[in-house]
């Protein structure tokens, strides 16, 4: 059953205020067909309010994208991580075959460089990558790489998400999963499956 | 109306510490595109191409004056989305006379992205208690105790004042 709009928008704002970063996604949920006048009063209140301090993390992800490097890559190196650790965590946490460990190495490391689409990419490797990046699912989802610069870059960005992979030029793990093994749970999980 | 946090901004720019703007901005920018493309995936794709616009201005050197940078994120956010809606590409640069001001730059401009001024009808307790939560995020017991009322009065003061913000919010383009 839908909540109050009223309700909903003074929740979402008062933790927006508070630095709590509230989803408004989820309140559209919550909100049912009353999520359209929800949207334009989070839209407006946005417009107007001055957001929170940013956090430590919100700073080391975003001066990693304005240099151009890979903020997720930058994250894991504040924490100390190794790519190998934050592998072993998602066969851990998604409960993967630990023998198609290469093949999970090599979707993170698509995955950090900004080669996957990340609106396909499961929520459940988002979690596990929280969880253990010890950051919020929207700054991962947030900070995806820059394109290098100039102009030309922006439309290569877009054709690289919008296209990949390129027609006609299947990856190596996708020659893998699709001609010798088929698409498995792991294609699925980062956004490659059928 | 400028906020005290505009100062801070004005900082942050001169010092050239763009990263420091956009991770301060990046919620206000990600929570506009998810609350206008109602939750849609694009949100995302459209978010990072505001940001990129951003960085693109700093980079040419674009500078706004007495412009408070948090009206030069909006005015970008609200010129990509309308690019978007329009069907035109969100990831061209701006054009180079692109003027976040306005032709005509003036308190309107700061208005259009003020919360106060949406609750100048309200009587002068409840626009303080108002500012003091939202603007301040101080909570309801810091609130009482800063302007020396009952915490009910508080209390009261919010509901009226909530209900003054959420009707202004949705009668404004």
């Amino acid at each position: 059953m839908a909540e109050d709009v009223s309700a909903l928008f003074d929740d979402y704002a008062e933790r927006f205020v508070r630095g709590e970063r509230p989803d408004p996604r989820a309140y559209f949920e919550r909100a049912g067909e009353g999520s359209d006048e929800l949207g334009t009063l989070i839209d407006r209140f946005l417009e107007r309010v001055p957001p929170p301090a940013a956090s430590d993390d919100a700073i080391t992800l975003a001066e990693a994208w304005v240099a151009g490097h890979s903020p997720l890559v930058d994250l894991r190196a504040a924490r100390g991580l190794r790519r190998e650790e934050v592998v072993d965590h998602l066969i851990a946490a998604l409960g993967l075959d630990r023998r198609k460990r290469e093949k999970v190495k090599g979707y993170y490391h698509e995955l950090e460089n900004g080669l996957l689409d990340v609106t396909r990419v499961d929520r459940r490797v988002w979690e596990a990558l929280a969880d253990r990046l010890k950051v919020g699912i929207s700054d991962l989802l947030a900070w995806r790489p820059r394109p290098l610069a100039g102009a030309a870059a922006y439309a290569r960005r877009n054709e690289a998400v919008a296209q990949w992979p390129p027609a006609g030029a299947p990856t190596r793990l996708d020659q893998e999963s699709d001609t010798v093994r088929g698409t498995d749970e792991i294609d699925q999980l980062f956004g490659r499956g059928a | 109306m400028t906020y005290e946090s505009d100062a801070a901004d004005a900082q942050l720019f001169s010092d050239g510490n763009i990263a420091g703007l956009l991770a301060k901005y990046n919620e206000s920018i990600v929570g506009r595109c998810i609350a206008r493309l109602k939750g849609s995936l694009d949100a995302e794709d459209v978010a990072q191409n505001i940001r990129l616009r951003l960085l693109a201005e700093f980079h040419r050197g674009k500078r706004y004056g007495d412009l408070p940078y948090r009206v030069v994120v909006h005015q970008v956010i609200t010129w990509t989305l309308a690019d978007y809606f329009a069907g035109r590409p969100t990831d061209a640069p701006l054009p180079d006379d692109w003027n976040p001001g306005g032709p005509d730059f003036s308190e309107t401009v700061l208005e259009r992205h003020s919360l106060m001024s949406l609750l100048e009808p309200l009587p002068e307790r409840e626009q303080q208690v108002m500012e003091r939560y939202y603007l301040l995020a101080m909570d309801i017991d810091q609130i009482a105790a800063d302007l020396a009322i009952d915490r009910n009065n508080v209390d009261q003061a919010l509901f009226r004042g909530r209900k003054r913000l959420r009707e202004e919010l949705a009668a404004r383009g």
